[in-house]
């Protein structure tokens, strides 16, 4: 019995943690892919870059001197312009060329996305970087030493994910949000500004991705190919959930995650991605449209 | 009388023979210079071409955009290098692929297909990131350094034989058999499967009222794509002697889809140009900078925006207006 509450509470428990720390973060990522679908339709093959662009900027930006807490802040500001300019800038562009628009629409971020990486490469080399931690220390809890900064990051990352909840559901540009993505076109014509709609949503989207970056770069510091690696993780969330699901995103992602976490105790970790595809594929051919329903569908 | 899809067709063979001739210009004059390398790029060039051709017939003739081909593409090679190391010969390695690939193809499509749309892709793009992975981590397959030292092999034809380090005759031989693998793909699209293939790109919900099944037609486009994806994966250890799990990377399989888009989608033709010419445009532009892949996307991007049936999109429709004028008596 004793040695169950042990390694309940010292290897599955930290394990557990750690896990929901992560799960916390690619809720994050996800939450933006997975609002982008189920509004616009697009499947953002380039949130990943986004997330990393984001990661990049708070490490420049922090090696200039700014605090971590301003760069909490003012990330997302400088993200949420960039997304808005891509949304008006490129695809809106091949929004109504008559063909498949999830295609085109993929094909479209997915160049981006490799224009983005290459782009980081040229600017910050190939090197790994990682900021020093802001909040450095542990805290005990029930004989636990817990990073303080994944605790933040936990408690932080659930108030951003209720926010974005509210900003959904319960504000005026959430409500326009749902009616454009219910039906477009009587959204249209009740006045709603549907493309404008978009853009901001995708900007939306954009600086989520832009903040999970600032987020993690301490914890999984930065590197130029880090948004390819987080995004699988991410898609597979989304699709899981159901594509334009926010409950979804939430309860697929910290689920997911946990997964990864509790079974890279049994099995060598490099297994655990496999697994998690595995779900994926699995979830896609017995329930294509994930576990909740789409965004402005109830 | 000819029809729409009948008239395509005679378009892509014209513009497949111009390719050939092209081909064996580009093959004499490497040949008189005693060039070895660019024979062999352009040998592996044709080798990717053959993923491209199975790319568009997932998404240029069956509506389905295959995020993950290289997973049959990279199963191919696979099955190909563990025969070649055991038994030195072209056709058992051949003929291997052929039978591995309908099974493994079969197992991929009864889960692929009955997804559609966006769905597909990424269930296309999950398969292959599983494979992938779990290839990279089996230590006997080589895990992360993949198969090494596949011997050189003299293809047998009864009287003469192909050696595949000749790089001039491997690279007729390779022209030869992704023109093999084309007329397959064309003479399949042409006949009423091929229709069937076209009618459900076009309105999937009416097919069915038509009398056949989506799911059947969707499974048999699947597995001729797996098929023609594998057997061009088998000619990759030939070549260069080993086999990499990259082979079976998103990397390989965006690189397919780019260069059918390139080209132009739903032409066959416009496949095998529009991937050679990325793998001209990787390899030229690759000489000014290593940071190739920002051209490249900037490329692709444009192509997408402005050109969203490619470069054949453009010259195909000129061609078949040419074709239809002379067929009319």
């Amino acid at each position: 019995m004793d040695s169950v509450l042990f390694y309940i509470q010292f290897v599955l428990a930290p394990q557990m943690v750690t896990g929901l720390a992560l799960g916390v973060a690619v809720v994050l990522v996800a939450l933006g892919l997975t609002i982008i679908f189920g509004l616009l339709d697009v499947i953002n093959m380039a949130h990943g870059e986004f997330y990393a662009v984001g990661a990049y900027l708070a490490v420049a930006l922090g090696l200039a001197g700014i605090n971590f807490w301003v760069l909490l802040l003012l990330i997302p500001l400088i993200m949420a312009p960039i997304g808005y300019a891509v949304e008006r800038g490129l695809i809106q562009r091949v929004f109504n060329t008559g063909e498949d628009r999830h295609v085109t629409t993929l094909l479209l971020t997915f160049g981006l996305a490799m224009v983005i990486e290459e782009f980081i490469l040229i600017v910050f080399g190939v090197e790994t970087m990682r900021p020093a931690s802001p909040i450095p220390g542990a805290v005990e809890i029930f004989g636990l030493f817990l990073p303080n900064y994944r605790l933040f990051l936990i408690g932080f990352g659930l108030l951003v994910v209720a926010g974005v909840a509210v900003a959904v559901y319960r504000t005026r540009f959430g409500s326009m949000v749902r009616a454009a993505a219910f039906d477009r076109n009587m959204a249209a014509s009740l006045g709603v500004p549907v493309s404008r709609v978009y853009a901001l949503t995708f900007a939306l989207g954009v600086a989520l991705a832009g903040l999970a970056g600032v987020l993690l770069a301490p914890i999984y510091s930065v590197f130029p190919t880090m948004g390819r690696d987080f995004i699988f993780i991410a898609f597979t969330v989304v699709i899981a959930g159901g594509m334009g699901s926010i409950a979804g995103a939430v309860v697929a992602g910290l689920l997911l995650t946990q997964v990864q976490a509790i079974s890279s105790l049994f099995i060598s970790p490099v297994w655990s991605q496999p697994i998690v595809f595995g779900i994926m594929v699995l979830v896609l051919v017995l329930r294509p449209q994930g576990l909740f329903g789409r965004l402005g569908h109830a | 009388m000819l029809d729409r899809l009948s008239l395509s067709m005679r378009a892509s063979h014209i513009l497949v023979a111009l390719l050939v001739i092209i081909a064996l210009v580009f093959a004499v004059v490497a040949w008189s210079t005693g060039d070895r390398f660019y024979l062999r790029l352009a040998t592996e060039a044709l080798i990717f071409a053959g993923l491209a051709l199975s790319v568009d017939i997932l998404l240029g003739y069956t509506g389905l955009l295959p995020l993950g081909q290289a997973l049959f593409f990279g199963f191919g090679a696979y099955v190909s290098a563990l025969v070649l190391r055991e038994v030195p010969s072209f056709w058992v390695a051949i003929g291997v692929v052929f039978l591995s690939t309908l099974v493994v193809g079969l197992a991929g499509g009864l889960i692929a297909s009955r997804a559609r749309g966006v769905y597909f892709a990424l269930i296309s793009f999950g398969l292959a990131q599983v494979v992938s992975k779990v290839v990279y981590n089996i230590r006997e397959l080589g895990a992360s350094d993949g198969l090494r030292g596949i011997p050189i092999l003299d293809i047998e034809f009864g009287l003469v034989s192909i050696s595949t380090n000749a790089p001039l005759a491997f690279f007729l031989f390779t022209l030869a058999f992704m023109l093999i693998l084309y007329a397959i793909a064309a003479y399949l699209l042409d006949t009423p499967f091929g229709r069937v293939l076209i009618a459900l790109k076009a309105n999937e919900k009416r097919v069915p009222f038509l009398g056949y099944s989506i799911f059947r037609a969707r499974l048999a486009a699947f597995m001729l794509a797996a098929q023609i994806a594998a057997l061009s994966g088998a000619l990759y250890p030939m070549l260069r002697g080993f086999v990499s799990p990259e082979l079976m990377f998103f990397a390989v399989s965006g690189n397919a889809v780019i260069g059918v888009i390139l080209g132009g989608v739903g032409t066959l033709a416009g496949a095998l140009y529009g991937s050679i010419l990325l793998t001209v445009m990787r390899s030229v532009v690759g000489t000014w900078t290593e940071h190739h892949l920002i051209v490249i996307g900037l490329v692709f991007m444009t192509v997408v925006i402005f050109l969203p049936r490619g470069l054949f999109g453009f010259v195909r429709p000129r061609l078949e207006a040419l074709l239809a004028r002379e067929h009319r008596p």
